[in-house]
Order: structure tokens, then C-alpha cells, then sequence
């Protein structure tokens, strides 16, 4: 067994993570010490429940000057219980607790916008929502990479689809 | 229909080492939670709210392709022993031991598909298949997932996906977990780097029968994290990729063990594979430590008297729950660890259909 590094002769196997990916390396004890390797392991991933309250209980301490709202308008949980247990009571807490959840969705999955499945139910604009979402973030990088012909071509296409929109009635971007 | 018995005495599909990578890949679920609209989640719903979204999704079910013939069980008619069967063979979890009204499962053929009704969700569908299949199961579910709906409306926001009791779910609703033996990397002390690394490309990791499953015979079930922000495909995508990671780094420390152990390991195989067929008396424990000796020993071609669906098969049918179910009453431990060396030894002179 010889090092990945240096090629000399390799004491101690590790699993690496580079780009996303795992793999063996194998490595000399000098090679090792330079990244700093065998010391200490990340442990194990704990349930995500424990995450959740782990969270909860920053996002509390953050925002103990702001008083949350006390109980879900819908469905009446009180915000301290969700705080207990981890689970919401109906469809509107979310409207209910949105200044705590954001945060919260937020850092378990790193983005705050579903880009999944649409139920077959759902209003047709759904579809058109995100398309000028996305329009809207490609609009973003033209103009930040100076591609104002196709800056503009994109504008003109949110507006379309803005307008067509505000013709069915409501605003409806969420 | 089939009944209860009749699913006892069937093999679950997702056992049955038929699919890809079954050496180390016992199997992958693709679960998907979802909620009626207008309903309060089932902790906050009361009795009527329950039923009715009870019996709504029981009649889309019957009216779907995929579940119309399935084995409809309603909780509150079932006995304690039943609901344990049904959380050691993963198709409800630990909340359905407590009595709550409104729930009811509904298994399809051979629990390769199901769905669960108000646990913590109005509705989970889960669909199971054999070795590693992500893509597969994720394109069954949503084809079940779209029959429903055509009787179900669903909660959903244009912003946050699919709205789910636990915000650990929201979005896609969907868990894709990977089934795995790893007990080559568990035998050559890699697992904790290597279970360190999963956490941080977005995966966790449980045992499959709670942690000394893991420890014990190096079982593990491997999750996405995340459930919004991607889509479907990519989330079933990414567990393919970091499973087949794992199966690669498994695999060589499998060779490796082989290799430096030579005699050692055949002996400790054959040792295990003759504990299991001849002793009388086997604890959970054991039992873990000699299954995974045993599967060890069937895929490195150590053992070719047993298959590997049998061995299998094992993990679950001498969980005490079985045990209980098939004496009729709770046996005590002692007596069960009886019953599970019988067991063994009638399946393993019973299981070498190859
Ligand atoms: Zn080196
Ligand atoms: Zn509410």
C-alpha cells in the first residue's frame, strides 16, 4: 500500500469526501498529519428531530426580543408547542409561524423554495410562478454579466407572463 | 384481498435479493408524505376530521390500479400483536402501537407498495424495491401518487411544496432510504469516517432495527435530508450516487477482509452458518451478529448452501413481534430465544432453494 500523496509507503486508510464524493485514500503517517487526518471523527448523524429542536431552540434565542405569534389563527397550536414537539397543527401554521419557519427550512435544506413535483390540482399558475422566478434569476446574471440585449429580452418576457397573470386576478406570487 | 395470515406467510418482495447490488443492498424505499387540504394535521385533527380522511383515502385507494387489491388493515380492529408485525416489517412506525382513531394501512402485493393513514401525516405512500433502486421506486410512487389524486386534493403551496405536520418534510415530502449491509466497513473500523462523510454530503444514517442493529451486524439505513429545494429526480439521483459510494467503499473493505483473513474468516463464517443450524437457544443479539456473519459468508461465496433471500428473510421473521404472533402470546424472552433457534433452523434446512 503506497500514499496517494507522495508515493511512499502508506500507514493509515481514510475515507475522504472531494466534490461530493467519497472515496478511499490512502495515506503515509506525514501526508496524514499535514491534513490534519486521524484525530477526530464527525459523529454520527443524529435523528433529524434533534436537528429540528437544536434549531429551534437558536431561532428562539435569536428572536426572544420579537415576540412570535402566540397560536396558529387556523387550528389554534400555541407557537410553544410546536417549539416541544416539532410538528406543525395544519396547512396555515405556516402562514402563521412564517418568520420563525424560514429561518428554519431554510438551514436544513439550504433554499427556502419547493422546485418538486406540482399536484395535478393545483392552479394552473403555479407552472407560471416559477417560470418567472427562474426568468427572474436569469434576469439577475445578465445584468450582472453585462448581457444587456438579453437582459432585456427577459424582461420583456416576465412582464408577459406578469401580465397575463394579473388579468386572471390575483398577485399570487408567494 | 388477501388477508393478514396469508401476508405473514409471503416474503416481502423488498427481501427477496432480486434487484441490483443485492450483496450489499437489501433494498430502497421511496416514501412520500401528504396531507388533505382543509384538514388539520391528524395531532390536531378531532375523531371526525380523522375518519373521513380515513375513509376518503381508502376509497381513492380501491379506486387505484396499484392498491385496488390490496390487504386493507383499520387500526383500531387490529391487536397489539398485529401492529407490532406491521412496525418490524417496516410498514408503520412505533406511533401505531398507541391507539388513536382513523388509521389504517393499506398493503399492496407482496408490501412492495402502501400507504399509511394518519400517522403523522394523513397520508405516507411508500414504495419498496429489492436492491438499489431509487430512480425505480420514486417512479413507482409517483405514478401511485398521481392515481390518487385524482380523489384526493392535497396541501400545497406554490412556495413551500407539499405541506407536511413535520417541517423536516416539506416540499417534496419525499425520504428515500437505502437499506444497507455494511459490515465490511463496520469489521475493518472505516464506518464512523465513513458514516462521518455521509452527514456532510446530505444523508443520515439509522440502524435498521434501531442502533444495535447497526453496531451489532452493521444494518444501516441510509436517508436524504433535505426535502425541498430539489426536485424529485435529483433527490432519488443523489441517494443512488452516495449508496453506490458506499457499495464501492464496502466492497473493497469486503476484499480486503477476505484476502488477510483467508481461513480465519471461512472458519468464522461456517461457525456462525453452524450456530444458526444447529443451536437452541438464540438472542436478538446473536441473532444480528450471526445473520450478518451468514450474508457475509453467501456473498463472498464462502457459503452456498443458503441463499441470500433467505438470510434475508431471517432479520425480520424472528423480530419478538413475529414470535409473539406465531405462538399465539407473549412467550417472554426466554422462551422466545427458544422459538427463534427453532425458526432458524427450520428456515435455513427449508431456504437453499438455489
Ligand atoms: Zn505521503
Ligand atoms: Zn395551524
Amino acid at each position: 500500500m503506497i500514499c496517494d500523496e507522495c508515493g511512499r509507503p502508506a500507514t493509515i486508510r481514510f475515507v475522504e469526501t472531494v466534490n461530493g464524493e467519497m472515496r478511499l485514500m490512502r495515506l503515509c503517517g506525514e501526508c496524514a498529519a499535514a491534513r490534519g487526518i486521524g484525530l477526530s471523527f464527525a459523529p454520527l448523524a443524529g435523528p433529524l428531530v434533534n436537528m429540528l429542536m437544536g434549531f429551534l431552540e437558536e431561532v428562539g434565542a435569536q428572536d426572544s426580543v420579537e415576540v412570535p405569534e402566540p397560536a396558529c389563527s387556523e387550528c389554534g397550536l400555541p407557537y410553544d408547542e410546536f417549539r416541544r414537539t416539532g410538528k406543525l397543527g395544519c396547512a396555515v401554521c405556516y402562514t402563521s409561524f412564517e418568520k420563525e419557519l424560514r429561518p428554519l427550512i431554510r438551514r436544513i435544506n439550504g433554499s427556502t423554495r419547493h422546485t418538486g413535483r406540482i399536484p395535478t390540482s393545483a392552479p394552473d399558475d403555479v407552472e407560471s410562478i416559477r417560470e418567472v422566478r427562474r426568468l427572474k434569476v436569469d434576469l439577475e446574471r445578465a445584468v450582472r454579466g453585462e448581457e444587456y440585449e438579453r437582459a432585456a429580452e427577459l424582461r420583456d418576457r416576465i412582464r408577459d407572463l406578469e401580465s397575463k397573470r394579473s388579468e386572471g386576478g390575483d398577485d399570487g406570487d408567494v | 384481498m388477501g388477508t393478514f395470515e396469508q401476508m405473514l406467510a409471503t416474503q416481502p418482495g423488498w427481501l427477496d435479493a432480486s434487484g441490483p447490488i443485492s450483496n450489499v443492498v437489501l433494498s430502497t424505499r421511496v416514501r412520500l408524505a401528504r396531507n388533505l387540504k382543509g384538514v388539520p394535521f391528524p395531532m390536531r385533527a378531532d375523531n371526525a376530521d380523522l375518519e373521513r380522511v380515513r375513509d376518503r383515502t381508502l376509497a381513492a385507494a380501491s379506486a387505484s390500479n396499484y392498491l385496488s387489491d390490496a390487504l386493507v388493515l383499520i387500526m383500531d380492529e387490529s391487536s397489539q400483536s398485529k401492529r407490532e408485525i406491521l412496525v418490524e416489517r417496516h410498514l408503520t412506525g412505533r406511533e401505531f402501537l398507541r391507539d388513536s382513531p382513523g388509521r389504517a394501512v393499506v398493503i399492496g402485493d407482496r408490501e412492495l407498495v402502501s400507504a399509511v393513514i394518519n400517522e403523522e401525516d394523513h397520508l405516507r405512500l411508500a414504495c419498496l424495491r429489492s436492491g438499489l433502486e431509487p430512480m425505480d421506486a420514486w417512479r413507482l410512487v409517483d405514478r401511485l401518487d398521481t392515481e390518487l389524486e385524482r380523489n384526493l386534493h392535497y396541501s400545497y403551496s406554490s412556495d413551500w411544496g407539499y405541506l407536511t405536520s413535520c417541517p423536516t418534510n416539506v416540499g417534496t415530502g419525499m425520504r428515500v432510504s437505502v437499506l444497507m449491509h455494511l459490515v465490511g466497513l463496520v469489521r475493518s473500523n472505516r464506518i464512523a469516517q465513513v458514516l462521518g462523510s455521509i452527514s456532510k454530503l446530505g444523508l443520515s444514517v439509522r440502524g435498521f432495527y434501531g442502533e444495535r442493529s447497526a453496531a451489532l451486524g452493521g444494518f444501516f439505513q441510509v436517508s436524504n435530508q433535505m426535502t425541498l429545494g430539489q426536485s424529485e429526480d435529483d433527490i432519488a439521483y443523489m441517494v443512488e450516487r452516495v449508496a453506490g459510494q458506499l457499495v464501492t467503499l464496502e466492497l473493497e473493505a469486503r476484499s480486503e477482509l477476505t484476502e488477510k483473513g483467508g481461513r480465519k474468516i471461512e472458519d468464522e463464517v461456517h461457525r456462525a452458518h453452524g450456530i444458526l443450524t444447529s443451536a437452541r437457544i438464540i438472542s436478538p443479539d446473536e441473532m444480528m451478529v450471526l445473520c450478518s456473519s451468514l450474508r457475509f459468508g453467501i456473498t463472498e461465496g464462502l457459503i452456498d448452501s443458503v441463499d441470500l433471500a433467505t438470510a434475508n428473510g431471517l432479520l425480520v421473521s424472528t423480530q419478538p413481534g413475529h414470535l409473539k404472533h406465531f405462538n399465539g402470546r407473549d412467550p417472554g424472552p426466554e422462551r422466545r430465544d427458544r422459538m427463534r433457534a427453532d425458526l432458524i433452523r427450520r428456515e435455513l434446512a427449508s431456504g437453499s432453494s438455489a
